[in-house]
């Protein structure tokens, strides 16, 4: 009797290995810099994270969250001894800490998020927002009545810098008078900071609003005092359904399940990372127009914009709505037929910085310094 | 112009002094009578987290301060039993109550983001004015009444405050309750009236500025409020001057004039110190 037990004991065991092996997960942990209840850039990607665990047959994910930049190695220890074969970080400031942990681990593969620094096992990724601020900034042209639009910055750097330029062009190619007022905060989560950036920008005469700050602060400040805005990241519309216009939104989930779908089908392996590098936009649809998903236009704002005429050169006189769903579409093509950052440009000092006909490269774009014409306000960096 | 200059600037003043003042002057209390709390951002993040989800539930944000400064004084309850009845740490002890509160508010706020709030409270309301006339009782209880005498000494000698009959630790543990209850309602202020949302780490370090003006005022509830206004007045200007001077320098003024307020009270006249006994644990029959 007892031998039967005990070889039924084994059969079992046995089975359960034999099961658990037929379905072998794969594991990937993710590095958040901030908390994923930030509603900003952490909740982006956690959101991310969730949406590719049920798309991903299989995959099994976990997190870290509020990790200080320099400490990324430590957690990253950590989630491979938990059976984390695929690490996302999520930070810039993770760059290097990443690229070591990738050398100290060959077979596990990472992927860097808004980095630039890879490896045969480290691929780069990032979903960028300067096409969809030009649009916005298409729209806060046509808006603003004091010819002063504001943009309250987190840090002076290039993605910043890239996506204050991306908005200024658009402002400026409907309203050549207007002016972008810019105030830094440092931060990239005050809501505080945010907040008194605002009141500064309105009481210099600003009407018309766009930012980078993880929370709603900017939104629901010019809301309060009747003024549109445009939200960041997050759907924002329903903090000030009235005067949010539109927004930036991201779908960082399209990177995730690509990439992990490429790592399960064996495409991606410790070896071909070096030069994968995502670089997505609208065309690859991980960024997205709107203060909320699926509305690029506020239906308060529709007539507003259609009533207002411009004129361009390559589609002629069309009321703004129209241009910025002809702009849309252009860059939604996967072919891309339209880019802000297509020369000439000149920076506000006017020296040419994109000679005529040239469009901007990854490169260029990643380290942009130079501030577009129409930017008032400080520039630190300023070539 | 220059008018208008003055009024913006005195508006937001006021609208970011309001936390720090009534954080300042809970934790002014607790000090004096010996006790120096060093979890003001927890509790004031534990309130800012339980305003906002009674607010959004009932719809009444008063309500949600009401319940804020309840959370705040629970918390704090937690220091008082920690630093008074177990006599521990009182650095370590706050210190904990900032993180946990910290940590808890973020579990308990998870899902809780994203959500507008319908019923707000307007950003300059009944808290910033009460805010001033509660400085002035507290200032006029601490200096002129006998219960103020009670407080004040068993911060500065509390064996001989033992000795007068006067129950010390029931006196530390009604203010540092006191000073919690205060700090739970500028945490809720947060949520409900400057900015209406609930984000994780929406109080953003005021707490830890609300204990540096207690020092600046000297431990004075009246110069409490000229700090909060300050601080206030020049956190706003730190954005408005931009244009003028440079956004790096100007990132420290506020911090700046902390230190330089922190300087110049280190040469303060006989009475205006810390208390004398503040961090150190008393147990009645001790030398």
């Amino acid at each position: 009797m007892r031998w039967l037990t005990l070889a039924a004991v084994l059969i079992l065991v046995g089975s359960l290995a034999v099961t658990g092996g037929a379905q072998q997960k794969l594991k990937a942990g993710f590095i958040y810099v901030g908390p994923i209840g930030d509603y900003g850039w952490t909740h982006a990607h956690d959101q991310g994270r969730k949406i590719a665990e049920k798309m991903v047959s299989g995959l099994e994910t976990l997190y870290v969250e509020s990790v200080p930049e320099a400490q990324a190695e430590p957690f990253i220890d950590k989630l491979i001894q938990q059976g984390a074969r695929v690490i996302f970080t999520t930070s810039f400031g993770f760059m290097d800490g990443t690229l070591a942990a990738a050398k100290r681990y060959p077979n596990q593969i990472f992927a860097h998020a808004s980095g630039f620094k890879r490896a045969p096992n480290m691929a780069t990724y990032m979903a960028d927002f300067y096409q969809v601020y030009y649009l916005n900034g298409l729209m806060a042209g046509a808006l603003t009545k004091s010819n002063k639009v504001g943009y309250v910055g987190a840090f002076p750097i290039p993605e910043v810098k890239r996506h204050i330029g991306a908005f200024a062009l658009g402002v400026r190619a409907v309203n050549p008078r207007a002016t972008v007022h810019v105030r830094w905060i440092f931060e990239w989560f005050k809501p505080s900071a945010a907040k008194e950036a605002t009141e500064a920008l309105i009481a210099e005469g600003v009407d018309v609003f766009a930012f980078t700050e993880d929370s709603p602060t900017v939104v629901q400040v010019a809301a309060k005092r009747g003024l549109p805005s445009f939200s960041h990241y997050s759907p924002m519309q329903k903090f000030a359904p009235n005067h949010v216009v539109s927004g930036q939104l991201v779908h960082w989930e399209k990177i995730y399940v690509d990439f992990l779908s490429k790592v399960v089908a064996g495409k991606y392996t410790t070896e071909n990372l070096q030069n994968v590098d995502y670089w997505w936009l609208l065309a690859e649809g991980a960024v997205e127009v709107g203060g909320d998903f699926g509305v690029p236009v506020s239906p308060a704002w529709k007539s507003k914009l259609q009533a207002v005429q411009v004129t361009t050169l390559d589609l002629g006189r069309l009321s703004v709505h129209d241009l910025v769903m002809k702009r849309l579409a252009q860059m939604t093509d996967p072919k891309v037929t339209f880019d802000p950052f297509t020369g000439p440009i000149r920076d506000r000092k006017g020296k040419l910085v994109v000679p005529a006909g040239k469009r901007m490269t990854v490169g260029e774009l990643n380290t942009m310094e130079w501030a577009a014409p129409g930017i008032v306000g400080p520039w630190p960096k300023e070539p | 112009m220059i008018t208008e200059w003055i009024l913006d600037t005195l508006i937001r003043a006021l609208a970011v002094g309001t936390p720090l003042l009534w954080a300042a002057l809970g934790e002014i209390y607790a000090e004096r009578s010996g006790v120096i709390n060093l979890g003001v951002e927890g509790m004031m993040i534990l309130g800012a987290f339980f305003a906002f989800a009674v607010a959004h539930t009932s719809g009444n944000p008063a309500l949600g301060l009401l319940v804020a400064g309840v959370v705040g004084g629970a918390s704090a309850l937690l220091h008082a039993f920690l630093s008074v009845t177990l006599r521990a740490n009182q650095y370590v002890s706050g210190l904990a109550l900032a993180m946990f509160g910290l940590g808890l508010a973020g579990v308990l706020g998870r899902g809780w983001e994203g959500i507008p709030l319908l019923n707000t409270l307007p950003e300059i309301s009944g808290l910033t004015y009460l805010g001033v006339v509660l400085a002035v009782v507290l200032w006029f209880v601490l200096y002129h009444t006998r219960l103020g005498l009670v407080i004040r000494s068993t911060g500065e000698a509390p064996a001989a405050a033992d000795a007068l009959g006067v129950n010390v630790a029931r006196v530390r543990y009604l203010a540092v309750v006191f000073g919690g209850i205060l700090a739970g309602i500028a945490g809720g202020f947060f949520s409900v009236a400057y900015r209406p949302s609930w984000t994780e780490g929406m109080t953003g370090g005021t707490g830890w500025i609300a204990i540096a003006i207690v020092i600046f005022a000297g431990w004075d509830p009246l110069r409490a409020v000229w700090g909060a206004l300050l601080f206030g007045a020049l956190y706003y200007l730190s954005f408005r001057l931009q244009t003028w001077i440079a956004p790096e320098a100007l990132r420290m003024l506020p911090f700046a004039f902390t230190i330089v307020a922190l300087a110049a009270t280190s040469r303060r006249r006989r009475g205006e110190g810390a208390p004398e006994a503040l961090g150190l644990p008393y147990a009645s029959g001790e030398k």
